[in-house]
């Protein structure tokens, strides 16, 4: 037992020259790698952090557009950008890099800063990284990045670039690890596997990319947990109550439900194929009245879903129509 | 005074504690010096190609064999027609292509030289992501500049994802379709078809409209020829038109993140359409591709076959780049 005791009282001794006094990875603490060995320090400590850094990075799949998120939690708590989820409350279906689809919810946002965190929905546990708690991570601290770059690619997989950390700002930090479309919502790590950072934006040149720290998201947790949306910066438009359009003029119809009297040339409701005389039977899968309608479009912006069954002629009908700015 | 000169002092350290030199950056001199070992690797065994009309470099090469064999990106080079290639310091005249694969993209070239250094092409391809690999950056006359970067993605085949074309725009008219522009580097054009000709039969079987064409051409694959029957003035001409691909034709596609990645200044021509890649993150451009690709211990992995946005390259594995090799030798 001693010689036990003692063989790892030696090896932590020996481990300790490649620690720095904070805990950081000695290959931080080197002006720039100087030998192979230095850039083989620095592949290993990528290597090492890498397989569950991957298994925690997800894609965002929003209608069209894609972004990047990351696991912080068992339970499946999520961080990523706020022009990723650009909206509170929002359904988003999570993709896992092995395919697995997964149904989320965004929480809270801050539109300032471009944070954002997201709720999976479905039974964890699920793979998940650490954050960098005591933002330990400085200036010129090695860096890798993951991301679903361009949008999911199952045979490609998760994306990784190496980077350091260039630039630092109040609410933004700078590596020169690559980023693109899709990557926006994804995670930086230190080289101890720590979350550091959610991909943002980038600069004019391809060296130049922007991340959100993660003391940001820590200045805001709880109000981002609980689903506030913060501020009032570029990053993710708030929504009006009251303000999305529909298009449509209706009055109550004496088989029941509502009969289309008018629609607004080219607003939603022409477009999806209403035509006047037509009876709108179901709104959100409630008995559609006046009184219906009128309180879900109060609640709803442009850009909010509402979902429709209607009778055509002969034909029943459903449609979820995105409503529109008033004209 | 005193004021002015504390406030640059104060200014200078701001600047230098928030942002870090260039090159202590990942692109930077620092680690450029620390990669010498591997850069003797990258200038024996890397070929430069430089076009003839103004000296500029435009495409690296492999070099596979010791009496002056080298393996290239064979789209690139078709689109320059007189160049000259250098390995280490020495000038080439007069390389001659011997052979090409359009499938990968690849050809061998012939230049007069003995006693190269050939790369060793049995290197195991199977590299774990995160490992650090060599490429080539800007040429410089007699040195290889190095570009580091990491194994970035799965390594797997890159589908096509380009239909095959006859290259000519389509006009309906009076019942009849005719052609309109007929794109130069189609085979239509290579067929000798003209604006304007009516387009009476394929293969033998009469062309109803547009739509019934468009859909015979959608089964067909690139590489594959159709007999068209059509009407110039009062001639009946019947001719056989190779369909190509469409980024052969019209070029890829441009999507936002291809804007975002410079676009036809930066991106390789041709980025799809390879059996099998490797992915790496290191900063190529359309011309440094081409060249070798080495490990940290000077194996060489494989040749860089396209810079594909800002964040992806791709190279050809080694044993894949020897099986290409073996086959363009044989033609």
């Amino acid at each position: 037992m001693t010689l036990g005791g003692f063989r790892a009282f030696a090896l932590a001794l020996v481990m300790l020259p490649a620690v720095s006094q904070a805990g950081r990875p000695a290959l931080n603490d080197k002006e720039a790698p100087q030998n192979l060995d230095d850039l083989r320090e620095i592949q290993a400590a990528l290597q090492s952090n890498l397989a569950r850094a991957r298994a925690a990075t997800v894609c965002l799949q929003m209608g069209a557009g894609s972004g990047s998120a990351v696991i912080i939690s068992e339970d499946g708590l999520v961080l990523t950008a706020a022009h990723v989820t650009g909206k509170i409350d929002e359904e988003i279906k999570v993709i896992m890099e092995d395919g697995r689809e997964l149904k989320g919810l965004s929480l809270g946002l801050n539109s300032e800063t471009d944070s954002a965190m997201l709720q999976i929905v479905d039974d964890g546990p699920f793979p998940f990284v650490e954050i960098d708690e005591k933002d330990t991570t400085i200036l010129g601290d090695w860096v890798f990045s993951l991301g679903h770059s361009g949008g999911f690619d199952k045979e490609r997989g998760v994306n990784v670039r190496v980077g350091r950390l260039v630039r630092q700002a109040n609410s933004t930090v700078q590596s020169d690890c690559m980023l693109i479309g899709g990557d926006s919502g994804g995670p930086l790590f230190n080289m101890e596997g720590e979350l550091i950072g959610i991909h943002s934006r980038v600069g004019a040149s391809r060296e130049e990319s922007m991340h959100v720290p993660i003391r940001e998201f820590q200045k805001h947790w709880e109000d981002l947990k609980n689903g506030e949306f913060i501020g009032e910066g570029g990053f993710a438009q708030k929504i009006e109550p009251g303000s999305g359009f529909l298009g449509v003029i209706v009055e109550k119809s004496e088989e029941g439900g509502l009969k289309v009297k008018e629609l607004f040339p080219k607003g939603v409701a022409e477009e999806s194929g209403l035509k006047v005389g037509d009876r709108i039977i179901e709104i959100d899968g409630e008995e559609a009245t006046q009184g219906v309608l009128d309180s879900k479009l109060a609640e709803l912006g442009v850009g909010d879903e509402l979902s429709f069954k209607w009778v055509s002629g002969e034909e029943t009908k459903e449609e979820t129509l995105k409503l529109g700015e008033r004209p | 005074m005193k004021i002015i000169t504390m406030f640059l002092l104060v200014a200078l350290s701001a600047a230098s504690a928030n942002s870090l030199p260039s090159e202590r950056r990942k692109n930077g001199q620092l680690i450029q010096q620390a990669l010498a070992p591997v850069q003797v690797s990258l200038q024996e065994s890397s070929a430069v190609f430089y076009n003839d009309e103004d000296s500029r470099q435009f495409l690296y090469g492999t070099v596979v064999s010791e009496d002056g064999l080298v393996l290239t990106k064979a789209s690139e080079l078709s689109e320059v027609e007189n160049y000259f290639v250098r390995v280490g310091s020495k000038k080439y005249r007069s390389p001659k292509v011997i052979s090409r694969s359009e499938t990968w993209d690849v050809a061998l070239v012939k230049i007069e030289a003995e006693k190269l250094l050939a790369v060793d092409m049995s290197a195991p391809s199977d590299l774990a992501h995160g490992t650090w690999l060599v490429s080539n950056g800007a040429a410089e006359r007699r040195f290889r500049r190095v570009k580091p970067g990491i194994v970035s993605a799965n390594r797997r085949e890159i589908p096509g994802g380009s239909p095959a074309v006859l290259g000519v725009a389509l006009n309906e008219k009076d019942e009849s379709l005719l052609i309109g522009v007929v794109n130069e580097k189609s085979g239509a054009h290579k067929a000798g078809l003209k604006k304007g000709d009516q387009l009476l039969e394929i293969d033998g079987s009469k062309i109803k409209d547009r739509d019934g064409f468009i859909d015979y051409l959608k089964e067909k694959k690139s590489g594959d020829f159709v007999t068209l029957k059509v009407k110039r003035g009062e001639e009946i001409l019947e001719v056989e038109v190779e369909l190509m691909p469409r980024h052969v034709v019209y070029g890829e596609k441009m999507n936002r993140n291809d804007q975002l990645s410079g676009g036809p200044d930066q991106q390789s021509a041709r980025r799809t359409g390879f059996p099998m890649v490797f992915q790496h993150e290191t900063m190529l451009t359309r011309r440094t591709v081409g060249g070798p690709v080495f490990t940290l211990d000077g194996e060489f992995v494989g040749m860089n076959i396209a810079a594909v946005n800002r964040v992806e390259a791709f190279a050809i594995p080694a044993k894949e780049l020897a099986e290409v090799l073996e086959s363009l030798a044989k033609k």
